[in-house]
């Protein structure tokens, strides 16, 4: 992990209408670490990860991503910093129009990368065959299940080869097995192709599998930040019963 | 793109219904800028304008068929009688053609594109607006504007105006059956009848004008449906509004282009 900042928040300011979501949050992330982001439902964590690619405009606050202000910057230079990053929706929000090889084509073809048909097509198979899934190539993601849209999800998220990956809730609604398998495809990834990520999840397993340092949002706030560990065995009350029930989950 | 943020909620008051209509208008207008921002801009999608073409030319044809016959047939038989009364049956299909070619072939056909095509445009983006697709999209630095809604505007301003044409093909068909049943006549009077009655300048303003329909289809179903919210509920009202706003617009624009036309040609 080198010690440079690649994501910067600095007092990030979020409201609908009179509700506040994020109240002057900061966060810094370090390349290749990998940060998970706590806290109950409705306190932020997704329209947080949202604010930070640009999917929704702050209200206050600056974002740095390799030290460029993306909310300084015009759509297109905007799309040339998002050719870094990628972001796993909790739905993997696969195209339903379009078959897992389409889905998996569709960014190299549209985000301006160049390569030829025999490039597109071999990083198609490359990273069906890291998720293990080469044989639903020409399958809709109707005929999908739950797990397999999230590793397909995957498998286009890190088609571009990202150096920052933004995970939204990437084991909700799977099975324990399933869901321990897809952290360690996250882990296994992370490794081979030297990615930050900030993960936004409640599921233990996942996190402590995946997790080099975690915060906790609460309050519209970063309430607490350290280790896993440092978290889990706090001493106190509030995160104490935070983990004991999501412990029992696990 | 800001646009104004329509309220979701159920029994609207009055004010709050004054208030979504007004934003739904300028939600509009700030769509139909940034369409004229994107159109001319590369890259062009032509691919995708041709599917979206072939899909909504399809989709629409079977329903247009029939309207279009039914039109003829249905003019021709209810005209017949008062044509009689007046001892004027030579002047019916010229009459019943030029009824086609100018006002009802291009409003008819574009009433009920708009309940099939633009209901479906609403639905599709909206469900991949809830479902978080055009999210995907604008994260992996592709401009869901461009290829989602300008393709479709495109698609539906052009294919409107080519369905038109065969809806009037149908209906003068549809007529010419109806008096030739009725009359005993045979095409050659009919086809001379027409031809007659009928002036090239007859068709310009009425395929003139289904461009514009063209258009409102596409970018109130785009708009409707890109800017969906509030999960599956969300998607069926997407649906609905479009096909309810589109139509009204339709007769609206109907109506300002009827004396526009009149204008430009007076006779």
């Amino acid at each position: 992990m080198a010690d440079v900042n690649i994501i910067r928040i600095e007092n990030l300011t979020k409201r609908f209408d009179d509700f506040t979501v994020l109240d002057n949050v900061s966060i810094n992330v370090k390349e290749g670490e990998n940060l998970i982001v706590f806290g109950r439902s409705g306190t932020g964590k997704s329209v947080l990860l949202k604010c930070t690619i640009g999917l929704l405009k702050p209200d206050g606050g600056n974002i740095f991503i390799k030290d460029k202000n993306i909310l300084e910057l015009s759509t297109k230079e905007l799309n040339k910093v998002r050719k870094h990053t990628s972001f796993l929706f909790q739905s993997a929000a696969l195209y339903d129009s379009m078959t897992v090889r389409e889905n998996l084509e569709f960014p190299l073809r549209k985000g301006g990368y160049n390569l030829t048909e025999e490039e597109i097509e071999e990083r198609v198979y490359k990273n069906l065959e890291l998720v293990s899934l080469v044989e639903a190539i020409d399958k809709m993601p109707s005929e999908l299940s739950g797990g397999m849209r999230k590793r397909i999800g995957l498998a286009r998220a890190i088609i571009t080869e990202p150096e920052i990956m933004f995970y939204d809730e990437p084991t909700t609604g799977l099975d324990p097995i399933t869901s321990k398998e897809i952290s360690e495809l996250i882990i296994n990834l992370q490794k081979q192709l030297n990615m930050t990520s900030i993960v936004v999840t409640h599921d233990l397993i996942c996190a402590k599998i995946i997790a080099d340092r975690a915060i906790f949002l609460k309050d519209a706030k970063v309430a607490y930040e350290g280790t896993l560990d440092e978290l889990i065995h706090s001493k106190d009350k509030f995160l104490q019963n935070f983990f004991s029930v999501d412990l029992i989950n696990a | 793109m800001n646009l104004p943020r329509l309220l979701i909620k159920r029994n609207l008051t009055f004010s709050e219904f004054l208030y979504n209509f007004f934003a739904t208008i300028s939600g509009l207008t700030i769509f139909n800028l940034q369409f004229f921002k994107e159109v001319f801009l590369p890259p062009y999608e032509i691919p995708e304008i041709k599917k979206h073409m072939n899909e909504l030319g399809v989709k629409t044809f079977p329903i247009v068929s029939v309207t279009g016959l039914i039109i003829g047939l249905v003019m021709a038989m209810q005209s017949l009688p008062v044509f009689m009364r007046f001892g004027a049956t030579d002047y019916l299909p010229g009459t019943v053609a030029l009824s086609v070619v100018r006002e009802l072939g291009p409003v008819i056909t574009a009433l009920i594109f708009a309940g099939r095509v633009s209901s479906g445009i609403g639905a599709e983006l909206g469900s991949m607006r809830v479902t978080e697709q055009i999210d995907a999209m604008e994260v992996s630095g592709i401009n869901p504007f461009k290829y989602l809604v300008v393709t479709r505007i495109i698609a539906t301003t052009f294919t409107l105006p080519l369905l038109t044409v065969y809806v009037i093909a149908i209906a003068l068909f549809g007529s010419f059956f109806a008096i030739t049943i009725e009359q005993g006549t045979n095409f050659e009077y009919y086809k001379n009848a027409v031809i007659d009655m009928l002036q090239f300048s007859d068709f310009i303003p009425g395929i003139a004008k289904t461009f514009v329909f063209g258009y409102i289809v596409g970018l109130v179903g785009a708009y409707k449906g890109y800017t969906a919210e509030g999960g599956t509920e969300g998607v069926g009202k997407a649906s609905t509004t479009s096909v309810v706003l589109s139509s009204l617009l339709i007769l609206l624009f109907d109506t300002i282009l009827v004396k526009i036309t009149l204008w430009l040609w007076p006779t």
